[in-house]
């Protein structure tokens, strides 16, 4: 299967300090995390990919496609993005939120029509935040915040959803609920995240292991080389376990 | 014999430089001692640099407030910026004797703080006037001066009230100070000198001295005669109802150019010629019709 | 939208309405005898009625009314671009290029032969002050989208903005210096005055209200996506540069049309999104246009009260608005409900 999303040699210097390092990923479909210490470079390859970050050197391909061939709409409707930060302010309601999400197919003028509403539903569904509509953002607390945006991410129905840190500020079991969603998505879709958790972080299909802005490892979640890696960028504070037909992640005390 | 002893001792007991020294009372109510009469003066507002000059001073000024434009030769001396934002250290450095100001000067507690004496004159009325020409006379120690140019000024008043046609007694007028717009109200000296030209002004006393008014008044007033700055005055009937105005439209108006418009609007020496040259405008007006 | 939404959204407009009529008439009532309506229905049937009401109290009314719609919406705008709930019309150098403009045109006779000759003051003095201070506000926000290099950053823009009010307040401050004449007429301006608004000017600011509300009204999805943040906004496929480029002339003209009129006056821009937001919060395609009529309503006050108060003297509009609107501000303070 060809790769919808690709970063081809991929450099990035913020600040005088090289962040991404001639990076090369081929994103394949399915559930991709990528994995790292805190300064591995994870967001910025990102945010390179969804056209966010501009590049001191390499591409990006969308669809084969150089991203700066596609125009700022087209892009939009193909890479759905949910920021690492909420930096979200002002007095829209939640349902409103989330119906902005449908921006990149009804542009600045046109009106939602049913179908976009039942896109917006779902998605508030499938986020856990289809119990309260009409409340503001201010009135919500950081969990029940992330879900709003997450559902926001979720409304533009995009082939391609690159989520950074989506599971800030979510409890255990809307974790879970999200690593469910995640799965079912990733049957028809490339769904990309940035996660710090590793014991989510290997419930994916596929991971990437970073540090020092390169690409260590990279593969199915279930090969040992990555298992390998994945506990040598985090300088083995983690062990890796089998656990039924999954993996956990443990934290090493030895 | 006795008597003269006593005469002597008087006089020994008076101490002589006292006999020079000037005592005198500002408009803050504030006492001002000097020695003697001062030989440095800075002034810093212009009606008080035209009196100083009108008292035979001139010699003593080394520095005026940059609005300060009359006579030409203090043009050449220095200029120490305006009332809100005087040079205090320039002002210092040049170590008058007195500083003369009028009472918004913000530099005035600035300036006493630092050793410098500072006299506050205002001048609102013509009686505010002849204080201050009074005043000053005596720090000049000339106060003879100060009533022959008391004298002068009367005298060119009452030569401007005979110059007013008797058709224009009566009349009543408007005199704008201001765009925004601020009137000279009958309280104020231009008012006061407008009632020794024997015409009446559209803004009574109880309005203040330069009410900032409604300009709806001034319509509703039908003045039947219009002073302003040549400038404002061509702007007027662009106003909203004014070009309704009689006195607009048959040119029974007075329009000044900045240099005579500044002589009108100061209450100094030059009073006598401002109401001469009010007179002669008056006079020129063209009848009702 | 919720029913409490619509509900409060309702008030909102009939509020607006049922004050922007009372007011209106108040208007026409509030005269150099204060405020009369015996007084004003005398002068009806006398025949000064249609010059004081018609040709003076009704276009003061209008004008007011219309220079509080501008710098309502403005105001808005101006906080929904920065997201920042104490954003001003006056941020991006219009105020100071205005001031400037006004500088200019009354000092020009006195700065031939200190750099400038005969014919560029004539035509400078021509111009007039209106068409200064509108032409001055332009060149400002210009000056500053030139410095920050085109809107493509916020931060960018709101220091270029600050730049750029200082240095033209350093040129504004050369030029009293060599022509103080001017000094007078800029802190009347500095002040605000609705004194002299006639027909001619209300048709200017109709003008200008008919350009920028529509605008900004098309375009005021683009600052609801803002509110998730700029990445999050460029990511659903908004062309951000170009779009915030046409909400900063919306802006621009807005207040340029505004300033030029009435001079700055003060809190009107500021405080009616505020209002809005506490009636009835909503999306902006709603706010921006109730913040207009909020600011309509707020100055049409602010100088109802200027003209009656006093009578048959004036006080500063500015100063009231500053009263009513800073009042409010301090209001909300006490409360914390800044959000």
């Amino acid at each position: 299967m060809s790769a919808a999303l690709q970063a081809q040699n991929v450099s990035v210097s913020l600040g005088g300090n090289r962040v991404l390092n001639d990076v090369s990923l081929a994103l394949q479909p399915g559930w991709t995390v990528i994995v790292g210490p805190n300064g591995a470079g994870k967001s910025t390859l990102l945010r390179g990919l969804a056209g966010l970050q501009p590049l001191e050197a390499g591409r990006v391909l969308l669809r084969g496609k150089p991203l700066t061939a596609w125009s700022v709409r087209e892009r939009a409707q193909q890479i759905a993005w949910l920021a690492q930060q909420g930096s979200a302010t002002g007095e829209l309601t939640v349902r409103q939120i989330v119906q902005l999400g449908r921006l990149p197919k009804l542009g600045l003028f046109a009106e939602p029509d049913a179908r976009d509403q039942a896109l917006v539903q779902l998605a508030m569904v499938a986020a856990e935040c289809d119990a309260w509509p009409h409340r503001r953002l201010h009135e919500l607390s950081g969990g029940e915040r992330q879900r709003v945006l997450l559902a926001r991410a979720l409304a533009v129905d995009a082939p391609l959803l690159l989520l950074d840190e989506p599971t800030t500020h979510l409890d255990p079991p809307h974790q879970v609920a999200l690593v469910r969603l995640f799965k079912r998505l990733a049957r028809d879709r490339t769904v990309v995240s940035v996660l710090h958790d590793v014991p989510l972080a290997l419930q994916a299909n596929r991971l990437v292991v970073m540090q020092a802005g390169r690409i260590v490892s990279e593969g199915s979640v279930d090969d040992p080389a990555v298992h390998a890696s994945l506990t040598a960028v985090f300088d083995h504070a983690i062990r890796i376990e089998r656990f039924g037909d999954r993996f956990m992640a443990l934290p090493n005390l030895d | 014999m006795k008597r003269l002893c006593l005469i002597w001792l008087a006089l020994l007991c008076v101490p002589l430089d006292a006999l020079a020294e000037i005592r005198l009372r500002d408009d803050r109510g504030a006492t001002l001692v000097l020695a003697q009469t001062p030989q440095r003066i800075v002034t810093l507002l212009p009606s008080l640099t035209e009196s100083v000059c009108a008292l035979g001073g001139c010699d003593r000024l080394v520095g005026t407030d940059r609005f300060s434009n009359s006579p030409a030769r203090v043009l050449s001396l220095p200029k120490l910026g305006g009332l809100e934002d005087a040079q205090i250290e320039r002002i210092v450095s040049m170590k008058p004797d007195v500083v003369l100001a009028g009472p918004s000067a913000r530099v005035i507690d600035r300036l006493e703080s630092l050793g410098l004496k500072v006299l506050v004159l205002e001048s609102k009325t013509h009686a505010d006037v002849k204080r201050t020409l009074h005043a000053l006379g005596q720090l000049l120690d000339s106060p003879a001066a100060a009533d022959a140019v008391w004298a002068r000024i009367e005298s060119a008043m009452s030569d401007a009230t005979r110059r007013v046609p008797t058709a224009m007694r009566g009349k009543r007028v408007y005199f704008e100070v201001d765009a925004t717009p601020y009137a000279a109200g009958a309280g104020s000296f231009i008012g006061e000198t407008l009632a020794r030209l024997g015409v009446a002004n559209i803004i009574a006393p109880e309005l203040g001295p330069f009410p900032r008014l409604n300009p709806e008044f001034v319509v509703k007033a039908r003045p039947d005669i219009i002073i302003a700055a040549q400038s404002n005055l061509a702007d007027m009937p662009k106003r909203p109802g004014w070009n309704a105005l009689a006195a607009l439209q048959q040119h029974r108006s007075c329009g000044f150019d900045v240099e005579h418009y500044e002589l009108l609007i100061r209450p100094g020496p030059r009073m006598g010629e401002a109401a001469l040259l009010l007179a002669e405008c008056l006079a020129k007006l063209p009848e009702r019709r | 939208m919720s029913e409490a939404e619509h509900r409060a959204r309702r008030h909102l407009a009939i509020g607006l309405c049922a004050l922007t009529l009372l007011l209106a008439l108040a208007g026409l009532a509030a005269g150099s005898e204060g405020w009369s309506i015996s007084q004003t229905l005398a002068l009806l049937n006398g025949p000064d009625g249609s010059l004081v009401v018609g040709q003076i109290r009704a276009p003061r009314t209008l004008g007011a009314w219309l220079t509080g719609a501008l710098l309502g919406l403005a105001g808005a705008v101006a906080q929904g671009l920065f997201r920042n709930p104490l954003a001003d019309p006056y941020l991006l150098g219009s105020a100071s290029g205005a001031v400037l403009g006004v500088v200019l045109v009354l000092a020009a006779t006195m700065l031939t032969g200190h750099g400038i000759s005969l014919a560029t003051a004539d035509t400078i003095a021509r111009i007039g002050l209106v068409g200064a201070a509108f032409a001055g506000a332009l060149l400002g926000v210009t000056l500053t989208l030139a410095l920050a290099r085109g809107a493509h950053e916020t931060t960018r823009l709101l220091l270029a903005g600050v730049v750029v009010g200082v240095l033209l307040g350093a040129v504004i401050d050369m030029v009293t210096t060599v022509a103080p004449d001017a000094l007078r007429g800029k802190q009347a301006f500095l002040l605000g005055s609705t004194g002299f608004l006639g027909w001619g000017s209300c048709g200017l600011m109709a003008a200008g209200v008919a350009m920028a509300l529509p605008l900004a009204w098309r375009l005021s999805r683009m600052l609801d996506a803002l509110t998730l943040g700029e990445e999050s906004a460029m990511s659903l496929g908004l062309a951000l540069p170009r779009l915030r480029m046409a909400m900063v002339a919306a802006l621009a003209l807005a207040t340029g049309m505004a300033v030029s009129q009435a001079g700055l006056i003060a809190f009107v821009g500021l405080v009616s999104p505020h209002l809005v937001r506490r009636f009835a919060p909503a999306a902006h395609g709603f706010t921006l246009v109730a913040s207009a009529a909020t600011g309509g309503v707020l100055l049409l006050a602010a100088d109802v009260l200027a003209r009656s108060l006093v009578a048959p003297q004036e006080l500063p509009v500015g100063v009231l608005t500053a009263v009513l609107g800073g009042g409010y501000l301090l209001w909300l303070l006490h409360r914390r409900k800044i959000s």
